[in-house]
């Protein structure tokens, strides 16, 4: 039954992230790339992570895709109109994607094979709280320099795209 | 139990998915699109160790990589509307400013 139900998401993720490569038109492409994220919201909830599983649907389904939607209809991007989807010097990409794929074939096998040797670092134990209250306790105590670094990057990511497109329209000034 | 292979060979098939985006495609939209399915190909990766040893580090780095993830997101598209407005293109092969 797990491996059924893995089996289902690895299937949800991995078709329409196929999809969503292939596709001509960027709007559905956004959209399956949605599907692919709901998928992996729930892998993270069978991983026995139930607060992943929720910040992934809220940041990425509420917030990055409608982000991206919202670009997509700003800029009204019509579907390719040439047949061609894809860029021209297509050999080399070949070559480099076959490259890539052999290299984290090995490195990836040397993770399985190195698998059985992991060993915990913060240890959890789900008899003392929940899996949340074992992130919390970490994430506010030994990963609290991080954390604060993560927020300052969002605030330099808002000030840089407020800065970013209120410069080009001071120079130009009729663009848009 | 599902075995960890498992887990790895998905990480490894989503990511070259993504892989594929990020080479051919000539959207730049797409482009992020794929920098994004990399990304969550990652998080597996991360999620399922912590859930093999029973650790709780691979939860917060995938906590990190949503957060890093929405920032580069914001960035990537605060550039594509720049270039859309400065060139009116979004394909990347037809984006050749610097040769003039």
């Amino acid at each position: 039954m797990d491996l059924l139900v893995f089996l289902y998401l690895a299937l949800g993720m991995c078709i329409p992230g196929l999809l969503a490569v292939l596709s001509k038109n960027p709007v559905h492409a956004v959209l399956w790339v949605l599907v692919l994220i709901i998928h992996q919201a729930f892998l993270l909830y069978t991983l026995g992570s139930e607060f992943l599983a929720a910040v992934q649907i809220i940041v990425y389904a509420g917030a990055v895709l409608v982000l991206f939607l919202f670009v997509v209809y700003m800029i009204n991007l019509r579907m390719e109109e040439r047949w061609r989807v894809f860029v021209k010097r297509s050999s080399l990409g070949l070559l480099i994607l076959l490259f890539f794929a052999f290299f984290f074939f090995k490195s990836l096998a040397f993770l399985t094979a190195l698998s059985p040797h992991f060993k915990a670092n913060l240890h959890y134990d789900l008899s003392q709280g929940t899996n949340l209250w074992w992130i919390a306790r970490y994430l506010f105590t030994h990963y609290l320099f991080q954390f604060e670094l993560i927020g300052v990057l969002l605030l330099v990511v808002v000030l840089g795209a407020v800065f970013l497109l209120r410069k080009l329209k001071e120079v130009e000034g009729d663009s848009l | 139990m599902i075995p960890f292979e498992y887990y790895v060979l998905l990480t490894l098939l989503l990511f070259c998915i993504g892989l594929i985006g990020v080479l051919f495609r000539r959207n730049l939209i797409i482009l992020l699109v794929s920098f994004e399915i990399m990304m969550n190909a990652l998080m597996i990766l991360f999620a399922s160790i912590s859930h093999y040893t029973k650790d709780v580090q691979g939860y917060i780095i995938v906590f990190f990589l949503i957060a890093l993830a929405a920032a580069e997101a914001g960035v990537g598209l605060t550039l594509v509307v720049l270039l859309y407005r400065k060139l009116r293109k979004v394909y990347a092969d037809e984006i050749n400013y610097f040769r003039g």
